[in-house]
Order: C-alpha cells, then sequence, then structure tokens
C-alpha cells in the first residue's frame, strides 16, 4: 500500500509541469474570452454570499440549536458540502469526458485527477476567503484552532475523490449503477447536518444521521472553523481512518481497471 | 563480399519484437458494456480479464500479428480503414492492453504517439501556450521544452501566429504545430498515424526529408500509419500490411508492397473490373 502512494506520488512527480499546464488550461482557459477575466473567480462567489446576508437580514427562523447565526451555518455547512460533491463530480467524469484525450496520450490518467484536485482546491479557497468575511459579518468569532480547517477537510477530499475514482471507471460501462449514484450522492446532502443541526430529533433520520460519516466529517470542520471546537473528536478519527483506507482501496481499483475500460469508451 | 541492404537490415538491432498479438473489440453496445462490467469486476479480484475466445458480438480487429521493427527503420503501416492499424499503434504506444501475445521493447527510452495532432491542443490559448500544453502531455519538463522551444517555433514555420489562439489556425497549421512539438521530444521511438494528412505539401516534404535523418542516428525507429499508398514511396524503409487485423505482407521493397496491396484490396473482383479499377487508383495516387 505504501507502495501503491510511492508509485503515485513519483508518477504525479515526474508530469508535475503537465499539471501545472492542465491547471491553468482549466482556470484560466473558462475565462479567455472574458475582458475582466480571473475577477470573475471573486464576482460569482460575491453573489452567492450576498444572497445569505439578505437572507439573513430577513430573519430567517433557525431549525434546532446551530450555535451560529443560521444563515452563517448554512453559508458554512453548504460551502464545505460542496467541498465534498465537487471533487466528486469532477473526479467521477473523469475517463468520460477526457477519454478521447486518454486514449491518444499516454501519460498517467492519475495526473488528471491531480489536475482535477487541484483546480478544486482553488475553486474552493476563493470563495471560502469571502464566506469568512461572512461569517465575521454574522458575528462568528475564530479560534486558533480555527486555522487547523483546511487540513480537517482531508477526509472528505480523500472520501470524495475515493467514490469518484470508482464511480469515473463505472461510467464507461455500468451507466445505470452511475446514474443512481449520482442521484444519491444528491440526496445524501439531506440526510447530512447541513441546512439543520446535528441534533435534531427527527424519528428514522436521527439515527441515519447518527451513522453517516459525512456527519461527522462536514460537522468537525463546520465547528472548528466557527467555534473553534471539536465535535465528536473520536467519530471524526474513525471516520477519516476510514475515508484513508477507501480511498487506497479506490485507487488500487482506478489504477487496475482504468485502462482497461477505457478501450470500451465508445464515443471517441 | 558486397553487403546488400537485405543483410544489414537483418544484423540491426531489433528495437521492437511484437508476437502474436491479438485485440479483441466488440460490435454491438450492450455487449460492450456488459464484458466491460465483467472485466472490471475481474480485475477488482485480482483475476485476468476474459482471454478465452472470442464471445458473442466480438470479432479481432488484430490477430496473431508479428514482426520486428529495427535500429534505423522507417515503418511504413499500410492497410485499409478498419484494418486494425491504429489499434496496433496503440498497442505498441501502451496505451491497450495486449489480449494476447507479447510486445517486446529493446533499449526504448522514450516512445511518441501522435494518433490525433489536435488532441489536448486548446482553441483559446495560443500557440505558444499550446507548445508548452502539448510538449508537457508528451512528457517534457519545462526545461526541456525551453530549450526546444526554438527548435519548434523554427521546424514549425509559425513564427508570425504564435500569439494567435490555435482555434484560427486552419488544421494544416494545426498539424504543423503539433508534429513540430512532437518530433522535439526526440524520441527513440516516433509513431505517426495519419498525422500528416492534412499538412500542406511543402511542409509534408520537409517532415520525410528530416525523417530519413531523424533515423539515421543510432537507436531510432519510425513508424508511420497511412492509408494513403503514395506516402509509402516517399519514406519507408520497409512495409507491412494489415488485411481485416492480420498481417498478410512485410518486406523492405516499397514498390513491390504496393503492388501487393492493390492487388489484394481488388482481390475477388472480375479481371475487367480491376483493371479499370487498378487504372483509377493509379491515376489518383501517382
Amino acid at each position: 500500500m505504501v507502495k501503491a502512494v510511492a508509485d503515485l506520488w513519483s508518477g504525479l512527480r515526474d508530469y508535475r509541469f503537465l499539471i501545472r499546464q492542465l491547471v491553468r488550461v482549466s482556470i484560466v482557459g473558462g475565462y479567455k474570452k472574458s475582458f475582466i477575466g480571473l475577477a470573475w473567480m471573486f464576482i460569482l462567489p460575491l453573489l452567492a454570499v450576498l444572497v445569505w446576508i439578505v437572507l439573513n437580514r430577513a430573519g430567517v427562523v433557525a431549525p434546532g440549536d446551530t450555535g451560529i447565526p443560521y444563515p452563517a451555518y448554512v453559508l458554512l455547512s453548504t460551502s464545505i458540502w460542496g467541498f465534498f460533491l465537487e471533487i466528486y463530480k469532477s473526479s467521477s467524469n473523469v475517463l468520460a469526458n477526457e477519454g478521447k484525450l486518454l486514449i491518444m496520450k499516454d501519460f498517467p490518467k492519475e495526473v488528471l485527477l491531480a489536475e482535477k484536485t487541484v483546480v478544486h482546491l482553488i475553486n474552493f479557497a476563493i470563495p471560502l476567503v469571502l464566506n469568512i468575511c461572512v461569517l465575521l459579518l454574522f458575528g462568528v468569532r475564530f479560534g486558533w484552532a480555527s486555522l487547523l480547517f483546511p487540513l480537517s477537510l482531508l477526509p472528505l477530499l480523500l472520501l470524495g475523490l475515493a467514490i469518484g475514482m470508482i464511480v469515473a471507471v463505472l461510467r464507461i460501462v455500468a451507466v445505470d449503477i452511475c446514474t443512481m449514484i449520482d442521484e444519491g450522492m444528491k440526496l445524501l446532502m439531506f440526510v447530512t447536518p447541513i441546512v439543520y443541526a446535528p441534533k435534531i430529533e427527527a424519528g428514522w433520520l436521527s439515527g441515519f444521521i447518527q451513522w453517516n460519516p459525512l456527519t461527522y466529517l462536514i460537522g468537525f470542520s463546520r465547528e472548528l472553523l466557527s467555534r473553534g471546537t471539536f465535535f465528536e473528536p473520536a467519530g471524526y478519527l474513525a471516520c477519516s481512518l476510514v475515508a484513508a483506507l477507501f480511498f487506497l482501496f479506490a485507487l488500487a481499483f482506478f489504477r487496475a481497471t482504468a485502462k482497461r475500460v477505457l478501450e470500451r469508451l465508445v464515443n471517441n | 563480399m558486397v553487403k546488400t541492404d537485405q543483410m544489414s537490415q537483418s544484423e540491426r538491432k531489433v528495437m521492437i519484437s511484437v508476437k502474436e498479438v491479438s485485440k479483441r473489440f466488440c460490435k454491438e453496445l450492450k455487449a460492450n458494456m456488459y464484458y466491460g462490467i465483467k472485466d472490471v469486476i475481474r480485475q477488482s479480484f485480482g483475476l485476468a480479464p476474459h482471454n478465452g475466445d472470442l464471445r458473442p458480438h466480438e470479432f479481432w480487429a488484430l490477430n496473431g500479428v508479428s514482426f520486428d521493427l529495427h535500429e534505423g527503420e522507417i515503418l511504413a503501416v499500410i492497410g485499409a480503414n478498419g484494418s486494425g492499424k491504429t489499434t496496433l499503434m496503440r498497442l505498441i504506444a501502451g496505451i491497450y492492453s495486449l489480449d494476447r501475445g507479447a510486445i517486446e521493447i529493446n533499449g526504448i527510452g522514450k516512445t511518441t504517439a501522435i494518433f490525433a495532432l489536435n488532441a489536448g491542443m486548446n482553441p483559446l490559448f495560443t500557440g505558444l501556450e499550446n507548445i508548452y500544453l502539448k510538449g508537457a502531455m508528451f512528457g517534457l519538463t519545462k526545461k526541456e521544452l525551453k530549450e526546444k522551444l526554438d527548435f519548434i517555433i523554427e521546424f514549425s514555420e509559425l513564427q508570425e501566429f504564435l500569439n494567435s489562439p490555435v482555434g484560427n489556425y486552419s488544421s494544416g497549421m494545426k498539424a504543423r504545430l503539433a508534429y513540430s512539438v512532437a518530433i522535439a521530444t526526440d524520441p527513440d521511438l516516433f509513431i505517426i498515424d495519419e498525422a500528416l494528412a492534412v499538412g500542406d505539401s511543402l511542409f509534408k516534404a520537409k517532415c520525410y526529408e528530416h525523417l530519413q535523418e531523424y533515423v539515421k542516428q543510432p537507436n531510432k525507429a519510425v513508424i508511420y500509419v497511412t492509408n494513403r499508398i503514395r506516402k509509402v514511396m516517399a519514406v519507408a524503409s520497409r512495409v507491412i500490411i494489415l488485411d481485416k487485423g492480420t498481417l498478410i505482407y512485410d518486406n523492405t521493397d516499397a514498390a513491390d508492397a504496393l503492388e501487393f496491396y492493390i492487388n489484394n484490396c481488388l482481390k475477388g473482383l472480375s479481371e475487367e473490373l480491376r483493371e479499370t479499377r487498378l487504372r483509377r487508383v493509379q491515376e489518383f495516387e501517382m
């Protein structure tokens, strides 16, 4: 297993220039024709954030004890949820969308996964800075422990990538399963404490929330940033370990199957 | 004793030895998906994918193909549409996996294969930016690319368009850019799959000349794929012909190869029809 990670790392090192180029194409390419260019990367999240400020002014009722103002809670939760969902989306489409390129070139497929990850981190970091400003505006006070927030997202990233890598392979040959998983991922948001507090009383849902690893992975990062305290640290650590192992398994699966499955990509 | 060309050929180092290589594909979409799922399941349990006989809807895209590629050779692979040329190239380049047989590689450090010239180019980025992008895809580092930049620009003859977006290039210009980057990777094995079809005659002539000089260096060989048979005359030092996945011809005499190829294409036709077709092909190609 150590070898698999070492292999991955050295493969990516050899192609770091390509990863940089591809990241540039992804980030800059989308705004190439625009006159204000990369400014859009700040304007779009700013608009999203304005919605929440307006909601707060309107005085939305808080469902359950969220600890911080409800709009701030939802803003932070959805951005962490988005962090998880977006890496799933981009990694799970990597073979279907880039397969045409992958059968023309012989660079390792993991290079594209690395590129997606870097682009994802950049796309997350910019709105995050704005969100933090809004949270300050809402009266949220950060502690020193809040600085650990980016690190605390790592298990979520690994989990998103792990599911993404498996679905990426299945997307070529097992379309039905992938459609189900895609829809399932959307529904997952409603059974994870994102728009409501983790300690909600809602019958069977409460039980599900308790066993949902995202409750811990998202809740821990959210509380770390917004209050500087640790939410269910044991649950978080256990879920993190599972996410890391699952990632290694998914990576091995991806490496074993991606090459052959690409031969069956029909739309080239 | 005077050495014949044939003899010096056989004394040269074998760079690639393709041995009884077979590759199956599936004609029907749903069966293709179904076999794919089965393979994925087998592979996740550490088993090899199905390697038995053909299943329903499958066919051999390549069937028991064997040949050697020697140092210094320019090998032309010809065959009608769908004869397995590109599949063979993808197997050699390591993009596809073998179903049967083996490809032995002897002392090849770098392989560069160009299939679709536009692959990986971004139309909104300039020629110069695309040189970096394409070069990186061929595995060049930033340092190597910087060193080779002058060569690429000079070879492509695109100096005045370097700062225009590639989307505005003609297909021939894109081909020139991509080809120049590919050759700048200085590969030991250079695979060109129909990549020169769109370049203008002047550029093509320059490429052929360059290729002939290129393979005179030690430990270099070129494989190029085409179904335009006139090209074969221009450069190839050896020709193989594929027909429905089977290798039917392997020789160093290009002219003889052409005659064989045309006759093979026309087999099964009546004497009279063959005459007219042959004349038409000759008028078109020569």
